[in-house]
C-alpha cells in the first residue's frame, strides 16, 4: 500500500484499490496525462470512471492524449481557503478545454481537465497572462514515486477564439 | 403529473437566531426550531409523527431531537445533503404521507455553520483526507464553494457579458430587504460601490458577493391540506415541487456544457408543469443566494429573464420589494444567515400567510404599511404566489411553488 502523499497540507489518498486514480497517476508520474476510452464506441473520458456515460459499455483502455488545449474558464483564488495554499495566492485555476474530442460527441461536451495556471517552475502564473481562449500544455509536477498532479502552462501557439478576462 | 398539487400544505415555521456564535450544540438549537414550528402549527407532540433533517455530518439527527419534544416517530430519515434539500424533502414528505407511513412531517437543519463546522471551508472541512472524486480539483487548490462555482461565473461573463456591478445589484437588494428585518445579521444597506469595492476572495467573487457563515436552526413543518384547514394559519399549499434535479455528468459538469446553465434549466418544466403555472404568475421568489451570482443565474434558467440576460434583470429594480418580483424578501443568505435554504422557504410561508415580522407594528396580525423605507416594512403587498430555486452546485438544484 503507497504511503499517502502529503501536499500542501492536504493528504492525497491514492491506495492500491484506487481503481479511478491510482493508474492514472502512474502514467502522470511517467508524464503522460490519460483518459480512458471507451472500448465500445470509442468516445474519451475524464475524470477516470466505470462506465462510458454515452453508450454503458464497462470495457475501456487507458488514452494518452496531446495535454494540449485551451483555457476555457478561469478563477483567480486571492483568499486562498487550504492553508498551504496561502503563499501561493493570487493562483489561477484553470478549466482547460483539450484539444482531443472537442464538441463531441455533442457540441456543448468536450474533454475538460481542472488544474492550477502555472509557470513552467510550477510557480503560479501572472495574473495578467491569464485569460480565456489562450494555449495551454500540460506539464507534471512530480509529488511521490507513484504520483504527479498534471499542471498546465502557456504555450506561443496563438489563442483560439476571443481572448477574454475578467476586466480590472 | 398534477394530482398532488394543492393537496399538502406547509403548516409551522420555526427557526433559532442567526448568529456567529451559537454556543450550544446542533440538537439544542434542533430543539427549539422544531418546537417552535409545532407551536406556529399549534401542534402537539402527539401531532407530529414523521421527521426528516438534512446535513453533511454535521448536525444532529431526528431520533434524537423527536425525544426532547415527547414526539414517537412512526417515520424518521436524516439525509446527506446541503443547498437543494429543503424543497426535495417537502417532496419527500408529502410522499412518505401519501405513502400512508405517516400524517405530519417536520424537516429541519440545524448547524454551527460559523462556530463549528464552517461552511465556506476552512477549518475541519480543509483538513479532511483528499481521495476519490476529490482529486479532480482539491490538489489544485478548489475546495470552498466560491472557488468550485467560480469558473460558471467567469463563463458566464465571457459567453453574455455579465458585469460585476450588475450582479452587486443583488446583494443591494438583499441588503436592503435585510434592512426590514429584525433577525438579519446584516442590517446594514450596502451599494454597488460597496459590494464591488469590498476585498477578493475568488475572482470573479468579492467578499460582498458571498454568503455569510452561520450558525442557526430551522424548520418547516407539512402535512395535508385537509388537516391544514384545521391548524392556526392559513395554510400554504404546495402547487409544485421538484427536487434534486441534476445536469448530466455531475461526477464532473464541466465535462457537458454548456457550463452557464444550471440545474433549473432541467427543473423548470417539472416545476411548473405541476403548479399549472408560468413565471409570470409569481409574485416573489426565494433564489438561492450563496452567492450574488447563483440568485442570477437561476432567475433566467426558470424562465424570469432570457438565458443571458440575468445581468440585466437583477439590476432592473424588478427583485427588489416594490419591484415586479422581490427575491429573497428576509435578506436571504446574503444577508440574513446561510441556512442551507431553509430560511428562504420560511420567508415565503411567511410571505404567502401575510405576516412577514418586520418593523410594523401590527405585523403579527397582518397589519402592514408597505412602506420599504429603511426599518420598515418587508411585507410583498398581495402576493398569492411564491416561488423557491434552490440551489446545491451548478449542476444540482431544486424547485418549490407555494400559494396561499
Ligand atoms: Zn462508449
Amino acid at each position: 500500500m503507497p504511503e499517502p502523499v502529503q501536499y500542501r497540507g492536504m493528504t492525497l489518498l491514492v491506495p492500491d484499490n484506487e481503481s479511478e486514480w491510482r493508474e492514472f497517476y502512474a502514467h502522470a508520474r511517467a508524464h503522460r496525462l490519460v483518459v480512458r476510452k471507451c472500448a465500445a464506441c470509442g468516445l474519451l473520458r475524464y475524470p477516470p470512471s466505470h462506465a462510458c456515460p454515452w453508450c454503458v459499455d464497462l470495457g475501456w483502455t487507458w488514452q494518452e492524449v496531446s495535454g494540449r488545449g485551451t483555457i476555457y474558464s478561469y478563477e483567480i483564488v486571492v483568499h486562498a481557503i487550504q492553508p498551504g495554499f496561502k503563499e501561493l495566492a493570487p493562483y489561477p485555476v484553470v478549466l482547460v478545454e483539450l484539444d482531443e474530442q472537442r464538441g463531441r460527441p455533442t457540441p456543448d461536451e468536450a474533454l475538460r481537465v481542472i488544474g492550477d495556471l502555472v509557470t513552467p517552475d510550477l510557480r503560479p502564473a501572472a495574473e495578467a497572462d491569464v485569460a480565456i481562449g489562450r494555449r495551454v500544455r500540460v506539464i507534471f509536477q512530480d509529488l511521490a514515486e507513484h504520483l504527479a498532479l498534471p499542471q498546465f502552462t502557456l504555450t506561443d501557439e496563438p489563442p483560439a477564439g476571443r481572448v477574454w478576462r475578467l476586466p480590472e | 403529473m398534477t394530482h398532488l398539487r394543492d393537496k399538502y400544505c406547509i403548516v409551522g415555521i420555526g427557526e433559532t437566531e442567526y448568529s456567529r456564535g451559537s454556543g450550544r450544540t446542533t440538537r439544542a438549537m434542533a430543539v427549539e426550531a422544531v418546537r417552535t414550528a409545532m407551536r406556529d402549527a399549534g401542534l402537539g407532540p402527539a401531532d407530529v409523527d414523521g421527521m426528516m433533517s438534512y446535513q453533511n455530518g454535521d448536525s444532529t439527527p431526528a431520533n434524537w431531537v423527536a425525544p426532547d419534544l415527547g414526539i414517537r416517530l412512526d417515520f424518521y430519515m436524516d439525509v446527506l445533503g446541503g443547498g437543494s434539500s429543503t424543497e426535495a424533502l417537502i417532496g419527500l414528505a408529502m410522499g412518505a404521507i401519501e405513502a400512508g407511513m405517516c400524517r405530519t412531517v417536520a424537516i429541519f437543519r440545524s448547524m454551527n455553520g460559523y462556530s463549528e463546522v464552517r461552511i465556506g471551508g476552512t477549518g475541519a472541512r480543509a483538513a479532511q483526507p483528499v481521495r476519490g472524486l476529490d482529486l479532480a480539483q482539491v490538489p489544485f487548490g478548489m475546495r470552498s464553494a466560491g472557488q468550485n462555482f467560480a469558473p460558471t461565473f467567469m463563463r458566464h461573463m465571457y459567453e453574455y457579458g455579465t458585469t460585476s456591478a450588475q450582479v452587486a445589484r443583488v446583494r443591494v437588494a438583499h441588503s436592503r430587504h435585510a434592512s426590514q428585518n429584525p433577525k438579519a445579521l446584516l442590517k446594514e444597506r450596502v451599494t454597488v460601490t460597496d459590494v464591488v469595492g469590498s476585498r477578493w476572495i475568488v475572482k470573479p467573487l468579492h467578499l460582498l458577493d458571498c454568503c455569510l457563515e452561520t450558525d442557526n436552526a430551522t424548520c418547516l413543518i407539512v402535512t395535508s391540506a385537509e388537516r391544514a384547514r384545521d391548524l392556526r394559519h392559513r395554510p400554504v399549499y404546495v402547487m409544485g415541487v421538484a427536487g434534486r434535479v441534476s445536469k448530466p455528468r455531475t461526477d464532473f459538469h464541466w465535462a457537458h456544457g454548456p457550463i452557464t446553465r444550471v440545474a433549473g434549466w432541467h427543473a423548470r418544466d417539472i416545476v411548473f408543469g405541476q403548479a399549472g403555472i408560468t413565471p409570470a404568475d409569481v409574485d416573489a421568489t426565494g433564489s438561492y443566494d450563496a452567492f450574488t451570482f447563483t440568485t442570477m443565474l437561476q432567475l433566467e434558467e426558470y424562465g424570469f429573464c432570457e438565458k443571458g440576460e440575468g445581468g440585466a434583470y437583477v439590476s432592473s429594480g424588478a427583485i427588489d420589494l416594490g419591484g415586479a418580483r422581490p427575491n429573497n424578501t428576509s435578506g436571504g443568505h446574503l444577508c440574513e444567515g446561510y441556512t442551507h435554504g431553509m430560511s428562504m422557504v420560511i420567508e415565503n410561508v411567511r410571505q404567502l400567510r401575510g405576516t412577514v415580522d418586520d418593523y410594523c407594528p401590527g405585523w403579527a396580525e397582518g397589519a402592514h404599511t408597505y412602506d420599504y423605507a429603511p426599518g420598515r416594512c418587508r411585507q410583498v403587498e398581495d402576493v398569492e404566489i411564491t416561488m423557491n430555486l434552490g440551489w446545491a452546485v451548478p449542476s444540482t438544484g431544486s424547485a418549490l411553488i407555494l400559494r396561499r
